[in-house]
Formats: C-alpha cells, sequence, structure tokens
C-alpha cells in the first residue's frame, strides 16, 4: 500500500468508512505480527499481544499525525507496547551453566573451542541461549540489543521505532553490552 | 579484539540466522481467528463514541466559551465593584454629600 493510499483509507476510515479500516488494519498487521514475534516477552503469549497492539494502533488512528510513514508509527506503538510488557514481568533471572540445555551449553563450549562461526545445527540453541542472556537485561536493554544484534537495525532505524534519541541509544547499548559480556564471562569461567 | 567479545558477536551471528531460518514471511502471515472482529469491533467503539453527542472534545469547547461569555458578563459589575469600594470613590461620595447638605435650604 503506497503513503498516497494509506492517507486515503486514513481519511475514509475517519469518516467511518468500516471497510478502509479494515484495509488498514489487514496491512498493518504482518508487520505488527513480526515484530512482537521478535520482541515477544515470555510469559506473553503473541496472539494476546497482537490484539493488544493492534486495538491501541486502530483506536488512535485520529492520532495519526502523517508526519512520519503509516508503518514507522505502528512499528512504535508495538516496541513501546512490547516493552510495557516486558517491565510487567519484573523477572531477570540470572544465567549460570547449570541451567543450560545440553545444545545450549554445548554452543558455549563451541564458542570457546574455536574461532570459527557456529554451525547450522547449533542455531537454534544459539537463539535459546541468547534469550536466556537477554532476560537477564533491564527490559529497556533487552530490546535495544535485540533490535540492534538480532535483527541488524542502524542506530537511527532504532531512533525512529521507539522514540529514543541517537545518544541514549548508543548510551544504552554501551552499557548493555558490558551487561551482557559480564553474565557471559560467568558462563565461561564455569566452562572452563 | 577481546575473546568475549568475539564470542558474543559469532553467539548473536548464530542467533540472527536461526531466526531469519525460522522466520515467516511476512505475506503469510494471517490474522487469528476472530482477531480481525475483535478490533473492528474496538474501532466502532471508539468511532461511535467520537461522533456521539458527549463527544469530549466538543464538550471541552464548550465549557471553555461558556466560561469566556460568564468571564465577559461578570467583567463590567466588577470593575464597578472596584470603583464604589476604593476609598477614593467614597472620598468623593462624602464631599458630594456634604456640598448637597450645605446647599440646603
Amino acid at each position: 500500500m503506497t503513503d498516497a493510499e494509506v492517507a486515503d483509507r486514513l481519511a475514509r476510515g475517519r469518516k467511518g468508512d468500516e471497510k478502509a479500516t479494515l484495509e488498514l488494519f489487514q496491512y498493518m498487521y504482518p508487520h505488527v505480527a513480526k515484530l512482537v514475534q521478535a520482541n515477544l516477552p515470555h510469559r506473553e503469549s503473541a496472539e494476546d499481544l497482537i490484539q493488544q497492539v493492534s486495538i491501541k494502533v486502530m483506536s488512535h488512528l485520529d492520532q495519526f499525525s502523517g508526519k512520519v510513514p503509516f508503518l514507522h508509527w505502528v512499528s512504535r506503538i508495538a516496541v513501546n507496547t512490547c516493552l510495557n510488557q516486558i517491565r510487567h514481568e519484573k523477572r531477570r533471572p540470572e544465567v549460570r551453566l547449570a541451567d543450560l540445555s545440553e545444545d545450549e551449553a554445548t554452543v558455549v563450549e563451541h564458542l570457546a573451542a574455536a574461532p570459527d562461526e557456529l554451525d547450522a545445527s547449533d542455531q537454534v540453541a544459539s537463539k535459546e541461549l541468547v534469550d536466556k542472556l537477554l532476560a537477564t537485561l533491564r527490559p529497556a536493554d533487552r530490546i535495544l540489543m535485540r533490535l540492534m544484534y538480532l535483527e541488524g537495525r542502524q542506530v537511527e532505524e532504532i531512533a525512529s521505532l521507539t522514540g529514543w534519541n541517537k545518544s541514549l541509544i548508543k548510551v544504552r547499548a554501551f552499557r548493555a553490552r558490558s551487561q551482557l559480556r559480564k553474565r557471559y564471562a560467568v558462563l565461561m569461567k564455569e566452562n572452563s | 579484539m577481546n575473546p568475549i567479545d568475539d564470542q558474543l558477536n559469532r553467539l548473536f551471528q548464530a542467533a540472527a540466522q536461526g531466526i531469519a531460518a525460522k522466520a515467516v514471511p511476512e505475506s503469510t502471515h494471517a490474522p487469528a481467528y476472530g482477531l480481525e472482529t475483535r478490533v473492528m469491533a474496538a474501532w466502532r467503539e471508539v468511532h461511535k463514541g467520537g461522533t456521539g453527542f458527549w463527544d469530549v472534545a466538543l464538550l471541552t469547547r464548550g465549557l471553555i466559551v461558556a466560561g469566556v461569555i460568564m468571564a465577559a458578563s461578570f467583567l463590567p459589575a466588577l470593575q464597578s465593584a472596584n470603583t464604589t469600594s476604593s476609598p477614593f470613590a467614597d472620598y468623593l461620595q462624602l464631599t458630594d454629600s456634604t456640598v448637597a447638605s450645605d446647599d440646603a435650604p
């Protein structure tokens, strides 16, 4: 859907056109689903959170000023909703080697043993290990690390998604990375 | 590079590749059963609320206008009260009454 088409659906939606509003929902849904699934808090089901974000967006369509692209606005709502959910969890467990699954412990061994890239067979366990490490961080840092290192987004893009300024993102990224380094060092120490 | 940093980078890289391999293309995402209905019901509720008689924005504007009109209608009364209650006005009134009583036959 082009910007002009989005503007058209928004204008019609504001006048009460249900069909236009439904088209907007169908346009934004895949984007919301992808963002929520990527930043999903542990205890929350993706479906509930997608519904929460979708209702929030559709209920506040009147507040969309059109200064930024529609999907950027939607992304910001989705990321902030995920962030709020993570904040409610209030759970930041420590990661110890004994708590890791066999596959995750193998990943740690492989990382320490050779400087090569990990095998494709280690990718799933790597993802789970990263999830456990990220869960020890503060909610905002967790989202930031995910956007930066797992989704490969640039600082500008993260600023647009979260509403944080670039300096804050850089400071937060530096601090979160040091925290991760410490947590990972504990695992390495236990492994050796 | 610090060995810990190097290992973390490789870990993130493998995790990102794992996510990319598992990811479902955006175009194949379909809303869960009933989600469209629930979202549209929420939108209908808000939209209906916005155009009804008790539209909050309209009510606020009405209250502001009413307040301005009330203030404007009270202004002359306040001004006259201020004039009559000032000490100078009392003195003038007193002088006027004295002159009036002196002129009386």
